[in-house]
């Protein structure tokens, strides 16, 4: 295993790991943010078109940001502001995703599509590029924030009681539109850098469940930002090795080495899954008493 | 307020829906309502049309209908549950033929068409016919089988590679061509073979074409729709050549499709839909391979110089023996 190995492993698994630690922190602040794979996928496909556009990459990141952050504000809007329930408008955030961004794909690129090829993310060394050498920096970044500071223990307590954060003088509320907004940059981030970094193109639901999984990483991870890390990382490894299983012929059929990565988050989760370490307020809107 | 809330959201909820779930052809519904008696034609297709492969190139053969015969077309994305009833719907709004691209749509069809004699229902391949319903089957395997021929002349390393998405019947017989191919050209070559098990997940597809190159193919192979540029830049991006295929893809961007195993699917479409307008069609099973003119392989023009001049005559000789019937290219039935 030599080191450009290692880079190609991280790049493949940037695209979880991103999603996921942004998901981590909107976790912690009381918000199940089940629209994940839909600002994903908004943001892979602003990312493809701005590039195509531009000719730049790092515009393209920056679109697919913005876009994620849009859908993101939107979805704050109903789930925050109106205080409805997360589970039903993350659904319907994933539903207008993909329609919007199919019939978009369509409108642009014609009814029987196109494969598209994008400008790629200038790269050094062993394979490096702007976004997989910003990975490790976020989340020692995000698990500082989250451990150390005003804002993170605030956003932690609006996650476990938020009538105790409203009575020592925060606003529950826009402690979680931060959070909203964090999360909305990630999966931007993560979203863009799939299509942009990772695949070089676009392809109608590209992001094939990737949002999903970041959601199940931060339980996988038990909401610790470096454990939430450590989660991707190693799906993201048993995937490029059960890529490597397939190409060497062994005598395993693929759909069981598919399924490899995630049976084995299963058994982690079921031999050291006690305790649990969920945010009590996890999924509940917040109101104030009128 | 709660209840304003749960209004707002509803309204949201289905607007939401409205846009996400339109019909992929709008065009067409358009002129449903002043052309009662026209010849109506539906395509249900298992995935999106806009994969720039075979449900694209079965788009394209719906198009083509619409255009020269003038019929009133739509289609749909739809999968095993909602096949049958799609398909009892196309048939009560009273359209001629409705066309399935996939061989899980042969036993529905079958079905379906004791309950609508005045619809004819074909799919993409199968075994099951009745008067008014059957199957035409691209044989892709002859194509694909040149294609394998074509690796195993060329390889350096002696190992090519065939990347899929799903494991389904029809990817796996033209990769069984590919390999029977391959294996004619060098006996003994070894050729790998990865699904990503997922239809357009155009990184997880890149990943696989990387590792299989990274056990040292020199030649690609796909079968993965939507999601063949990330097998076209990983072979880029490592400096080998790669096959197309279900279109040709001889023109993509990244410059290592050596050629393509493409489906002429237009003629075939055409000819199905006269035979049903005209009300000649009988039900039955159509091969559509070389010898049709439905399959081919294509050298990419641009790449010719690369190829050496005894590898193409071996391959026209190749195409004239499946053409003329000398050589039949192994095939599953489905």
């Amino acid at each position: 295993m030599d080191l450009s190995f290692l880079v190609q492993l991280l790049r493949f698994g940037a695209p979880v790991g991103l999603a996921s630690l942004g998901e981590s922190v909107g976790q912690k602040s009381g918000l199940i943010n089940i629209g994940l794979e839909g600002q994903m996928l908004a943001g892979a496909y602003a990312g493809v078109l701005a590039s195509l556009a531009t000719g730049s990459p790092y515009i393209g990141l920056l679109a697919g940001v913005g876009a994620s952050l849009g859908l993101g504000l939107l979805q704050g809007l109903f789930v925050i502001r109106l205080a409805l329930d997360q589970v039903v408008v993350g659904t319907s955030v994933n539903l207008v995703a993909l329609g919007a961004t199919s019939t978009l794909f369509r409108a642009q690129f014609g009814s029987s599509g196109q494969l598209l090829s994008v400008p790629a993310l200038p790269r050094f060394g062993p394979g490096l590029d702007l976004v997989v050498l910003a990975v490790v920096p976020l989340v020692a970044l995000v698990a500082w924030v989250m451990a150390r500071t005003k804002f993170g223990l605030v956003l932690r307590a609006c996650g476990e009681y938020p009538s105790a954060a409203e009575a020592a003088g925060f606003s529950a509320q826009r402690v979680r539109w931060l959070a909203a907004v964090i999360g909305g940059l990630f999966a931007g981030l993560a979203g863009a850098y799939l299509s942009i970094g990772v695949a070089g193109s676009f392809a109608e639901s590209m992001t094939a469940g990737r949002g999903f999984v970041a959601i199940a990483m931060v339980t996988f991870g038990r909401w610790r930002p470096w454990g939430v890390f450590a989660a991707s990382v190693l799906v993201g490894g048993l995937e490029a090795l059960q890529f490597e299983f397939q190409a060497r012929g062994v005598g395993l059929p693929h759909q069981a080495l598919i399924a490899l990565p995630y049976v084995v988050a299963l058994v982690v989760l079921v031999v050291v899954g006690k305790g649990g370490g969920a945010p009590a307020a996890l999924g509940q809107p917040y109101e104030r008493a009128r | 307020m709660r209840t304003m809330k749960t209004v707002a959201l509803a309204g949201a909820a289905l607007a939401f829906l409205a846009w996400g779930c339109e019909p992929s052809a709008p065009e067409a519904r358009v002129a449903q309502g002043d052309l009662q008696r026209s010849f109506r034609v539906a395509l249900l297709t298992p995935g999106p049309v806009s994969d720039a492969g075979w449900n694209a190139m079965a788009f394209r053969g719906l198009q083509a209908i619409q255009k020269d015969l003038g019929a009133t077309v739509n289609n749909q994305e739809t999968s095993e549950t909602k096949i049958r009833d799609a398909m009892r719907s196309y048939a009560q709004e009273g359209y001629d033929l409705v066309f399935g691209h996939g061989f899980e749509y042969n036993e529905p069809a079958v079905e379906v068409a004791k309950d609508f004699p005045k619809t004819v229902f074909v799919s993409s391949s199968g075994g099951k016919t009745a008067p008014n319903a059957g199957a035409f089957r691209f044989a892709l395997e002859e194509g694909f089988y040149v294609a394998g021929y074509v690796s195993g002349m060329m390889t350096k390393t002696g190992k090519v590679a065939m990347i899929g998405g799903p494991d389904v019947p029809s990817i796996r017989s033209t990769f069984k061509a590919f390999r029977a191919g391959a294996e004619r050209a060098k006996p003994g070559v070894q050729v790998i073979e990865t699904f990503t098990g997922k239809d357009a997940d155009v990184a997880a597809a890149k990943q696989a074409t990387l590792a299989a190159i990274g056990q040292g193919a020199d030649f690609v192979v796909h079968q993965a729709n939507a999601a063949a540029q990330g097998v076209f830049d990983a072979c880029k991006e490592k400096g080998v050549a790669a096959f197309g295929a279900n279109l040709d893809q001889n023109d993509n961007a990244s410059g290592v499709v050596l050629g393509s195993a493409v489906i002429n699917a237009e003629p075939a479409f055409l000819g199905l839909a006269k035979s049903v307008k005209e009300g000649t069609y009988q039900g039955g099973i159509e091969v559509y391979g070389m010898k049709q003119g439905a399959i081919d392989f294509v050298w990419n023009p641009n790449l010719a110089s690369k190829v050496p001049a005894m590898v193409q005559e071996m391959v026209e000789r190749l195409k004239g023996d499946i053409t003329s019937g000398k050589l039949s290219v192994p095939m599953d039935q489905f």
